[in-house]
Parts: C-alpha cells; structure tokens; sequence
C-alpha cells in the first residue's frame, strides 16, 4: 500500500494480476505472429497481405478461434476436452437436420448452442463424478460423438442454404459488416466476455484456482466441481457455435466437419503459453496462438510450399514455443 | 469455566473403511486459546482436523461452536463459522498472486460479480503488517518463502475475523528462523482474541505458545491438560507412549 512506510520491502515487478510469466509469454507469441506476417509477405509476394486474402485468413481464425478459447479456459481449469470437434460437428447436424425440417435458423442455432452445452457437460459430469482423467473421458466422447454422427447421417452430406431461405441468418453468422467478416466479431466478442471472465470476475479467479491446485480452491470453499462443469459447457458451447458458423459459411454438412479442430485449439491454446497442468494460461495467448496457427496454413499455401508441408511446420512451430516457454518457466524458478 | 466454550466436539468418530481414524474425542476450546493437538503420525491428528475443517463429516458426535450445534458439511460451511484452516501443503496456488490467493473463495465483488481490485489490494497492508516483504499485491505467490506463504495464511484468517484457526502442521517443512517467525505470527491470533488449535508433531515447537494440550494416540484422546499441570518431559512420554506396556 504505502510503500514509504515499509521501506524494507523488495521491489517486485509485477504489473497486472496475470503475472509478469504470463506478459513474457504474450510477448514471445507476439513478436511470432509479426514475425510470420513478415516472412510470408516476401514469400507471397505481398498476396497475403489483399484485403480479400485477409479476410480468408480471419474467417479461418474465428472458427479455429472460437473452440480455442473454450478450450483454453477449460485448460486453465485443468481439464482437457478433446471433443470438441465432434461436438461442433453435432451442433452443426442438429442445426442442418432441424432446418431440412423447417425449423428457423434462429432456432435451430439456439437448439444446436444447447446440444453443445449438454455435451460438454456431460463430459464433465462424467469427468469429475468418477474422478476420471478428462483426456481418456473426451478421447471417448470423440469418438462416440463422432459416431453417433455417422449413424444419423450415413455419411451422406445435409444442404443448408440459409443465404437463400434466410439471409439475415446467414448475414449474422458469415456474412460481413462494414467488410468485417462477421465470424471476426463473434470471435472477438467472445474473446472479450472470457477474458474479462477469467481476468476480473470471481468465477474466473476459481476457475485459475481449481486449475492451479485443486486441494487448495476446496479447502478455500469452493465447489471445484461446479466449476470445471461449467468450464466444459462453455467449452461444447463455443464449439457448437462455431460448428453452426462454418456450416452456415460452406452451406452444407458433412460429417467430417471439424475432424481437426480439437488438437488444433489445444495447440492454439499451448502456443498461446496455456500450460496442460492447468492454472497458467491466457486467452489473448490463445487467439494469437490460433492466428499462427492459421498463418502457417494459409502462408505456405499462398507461398506456393503446398499444403503438405503445413504439417510438418506446424509441428515444430509447436515444439519450438513449449521449449521457449519451457526456458521461461525454468529461469523463473 | 463458567463462560462458555468457543467450540465445543463431543464424542466425534471418523472412520475410513475400516480404520477407526477418530475415535470418541471431546473436546472443548476458549476464546483466544492456543490448543496444541499433538500425536504422533497416524494419532488421529488430520482426520480430526479434516472433520473440523469440513474436509469430511463425522460418523458420528456433535460439533457446537459458542454453544449451537452446527454441521460441518464443506470447507465453505466452516469457513461460514468462522473456523479458518491453515493447510500446510496447501494453503495457496503457488501460480496465483497474493491477491487472489488472499480473497480466494471469499472475493469482494462489485458490478454482477466481478472482482473489487481496489478492495483486493487491501491484503497487501495486511501482510505487511505481518512483517513480510511484499510490495505488490500483484506479486506471484510462488516465488515466496515457506514461512511467507504460512504468514500470507495467518494474515488472511485473521483480516477474515475467524474466531478459530486450525494451522495444521505449520512449521514442519520449515527453517529454524522462519518457526519462530510463524510462532511470532501465531501469538497474533492470541492478541486478536482468536483461538487457535495447532496441529503438530513437534512438541518443541508448540510447547512455548499453547495454553493447553491434547494428546491423541490410535484415534484416541490420551490426554487433556493446562500447561501448568504438566511438563515438557510428561506430554512426550503422553506422545510416544507407555514404552513397557
């Protein structure tokens, strides 16, 4: 408080509640996302830097985005859900289904928000009431979610041609505003809701806990359960909900839809410094995360590398981050 | 004593499976006593502390705190009472910051729940009032000392106003200098008329500030007894038990 008073004290550093590990983190991820806009301009020739290159790139960014941050929260819980793939693909089906049965879009948005909460539940509810690792509960779901949609669908592909039944729905999940591509600003709303959530509400000061030392929220009262099935509905919630906006953006369902996204947020979310121990971790990290990972997909392909290289740069882009992050952590200590 | 107890346990049982963790203790505590609970490891010392602490539930026996009975059903239900457990291992989140370990569970909140940071840095006073070095109330709680972390403990149960602190195993993982400055830090409670049951196995350590003590031995209570009744040499043979028997 008054620092004149207690002219002993050390002088810390340490700027805002995340800590200074957090900043450098965001630092580093940063400084990778200016440096890959750097190198793929040269390679591109300038390609990747038109308005409508751009907007490619952010559309993919959103939808990647989105599941990514409802990962990254349930991370810091210290929890994993490595369905959200398959549960933005259901959110996708039921949203086409009820509309091929002449629900509105709006409604079936609604129905589809609602199916990836009760899936994300249930991963956790399965999760904390049987004292299960959550990565062996949601490797199943995956795989079951995934299935049952093969059962609905046989595989066969489901139209969802709102922009011509319905264009204000389709305007409201894909289309633009002011030029802005729609799913941008759904990302960043959401962004802007979980980060203030976790930064500067009570409820994301337990979801750090739990995550940090779950022994200690307990004994400090808190319902670390609770928590952590929150944190896995909101997680399915996101996930349906971008499962509804690609589905709107390509107008059709297959049942491959989002096969990649639940290893690609949790990359996201790790390059973005979420530690997998839970505790640590932040959401600006997570999106800057999603955006290099989009950035190395869509710089090589306009680079002319090819997409089969994409992979594999990804993945030492990967492992290069968690060492560096891995440095920091020790220099801490 | 004519007034009555700040907390009184009657006949509490604990069982774990089989093992009869707890069994039959009573006992009573004052305003603003120092208890000491001693035992050796395995006595009944934390399945006692657990109960009281709200971690599990008593099998069997009545808990009454200023004469009322109450239930103990959750760490949140003792801390409703004004019963403040200061963990050992795991008193606070190494990667949270004091702030948000301070007020953690019991947060000031403003607008629709969201945190009172102006409120939040007031824990910054208190540890300082304390006599540790933190300037920030920013400051990652995992670069601390072990005996800063257990005064960061202290500090928040007594800004909290609990009437009963439960420090289990304070000073165990501790260096010399840093005991006595936790026993500095547990006379506090004293001063601020809280009343403390120090859980421990060093009789050393607790020997100079407790008023009282209790000694468990299998889940039993062996022994109940003033300071001024007994002797350092008497509670340690009370500890290790009667060797011939």
């Amino acid at each position: 408080m008054n620092e004149k008073n207690s002219p002993k004290v050390v002088n810390i550093e340490n700027k805002s509640l995340f800590g200074r590990i957090g900043a450098i983190r965001e630092i580093i991820i940063f400084g990778l996302t200016i440096a890959l806009f750097i190198v793929f301009f040269f390679t591109t020739k300038g390609i990747m830097f038109s308005i409508a290159s751009l907007k490619i790139i952010f559309v993919a960014v959103s939808e990647l985005g989105l599941a990514a941050i409802g990962v990254t929260m349930l991370m810091i819980s210290g929890e994993f859900d490595l369905s959200v793939g398959s549960i933005s693909a259901m959110g996708a089906l039921i949203a086409a289904k009820l509309y091929q049965f002449g629900l509105n879009p709006f409604l079936t948005l609604v129905i589809a928000l609602i199916l990836g909460v009760v899936l994300g539940g249930f991963n956790g509810f399965i999760t904390v009431k049987f004292k299960l690792p959550s990565f062996i509960v949601t490797l199943a779901t995956m795989i079951g979610y995934r299935g049952l949609i093969y059962v609905i669908t046989e595989g066969v592909p489901i139209g969802f041609r709102v922009f011509q039944t319905h264009p204000v729905f389709h305007k409201f999940l894909a289309g633009e505003l002011w030029a802005i591509p729609v799913p941008l600003i759904w990302l960043v709303i959401a962004t802007t809701i979980v980060a203030l959530i976790l930064n500067y509400h009570r409820f994301g000061n337990h979801i750090f806990a739990v995550g940090g030392n779950k022994e200690t929220a307990r004994a400090m009262g808190i319902n670390t359960d609770k928590i952590k099935i929150i944190c896995f509905m909101v997680a399915g919630m996101l996930a349906a909900l971008t499962g509804v906006i690609r589905l709107t953006r390509v107008r059709s369902f297959h049942s491959l839809q989002g096969d990649q996204i639940a290893l690609l947020a949790i990359a996201a979310a790790v390059i973005g410094g979420t530690l997998l121990t839970g505790g640590v971790g932040t959401i600006i990290g997570a999106v800057l995360g999603t955006i290099v990972i989009v950035l190395v997909e869509y710089g090589l392909i306009m680079s002319g590398i090819g997409a089969y290289m994409y992979n594999v740069v990804l993945g030492g882009v990967i492992i290069v981050v968690v060492i560096l992050n891995n440095v920091i952590e020790q220099r801490r200590k | 004593m004519d007034k009555l107890p700040l907390m009184e346990a009657t006949d509490i049982h604990k069982w774990y499976g089989r093992i009869h963790a707890v069994n039959g203790v009573s006992f009573t505590i004052n305003r603003g006593e120092i208890l000491g609970l001693i035992g050796d490891n395995g006595a009944g010392k934390s399945s006692l502390l657990k109960v009281l602490s709200g971690y599990h539930h008593q099998d069997r026996g009545e808990i009454f705190i200023e004469g009322e009975k109450v239930n103990i059903a959750s760490p949140a239900d003792a801390r409703e009472l004004g019963i403040e457990t200061v963990y050992q291992e795991r008193a606070l989140v190494d990667s949270m910051s004091l702030a948000r370990n301070f007020y953690m569970g019991r947060e000031p909140v403003g607008y629709i729940g969201f945190l009172d940071k102006r409120k939040m840095a007031e824990c910054l006073a208190v540890v300082q009032k304390l006599g540790l070095s933190i300037n920030s109330p920013d400051y990652l709680v995992g670069n601390l000392s072990g005996g800063q972390r257990q005064g960061v403990a202290i500090g928040r149960a007594i800004y909290f106003k609990a009437k009963l602190v439960l420090l289990d195993e304070p000073t165990t993982a501790l260096s010399v200098k840093e005991v006595h400055k936790v026993l500095d830090l547990v006379m506090e409670f004293k001063e601020a008329n809280i009343s403390v049951i120090f859980i421990t196995h060093n009789l050393q350590h607790v020997y100079d500030i407790a008023d009282r003590f209790l000694v468990l031995e299998n889940g039993k209570k062996v022994k109940d007894i003033e300071k001024d009744a007994t002797s350092v040499q008497d509670l340690t043979r009370a500890v290790i038990g009667d060797i011939n028997a």
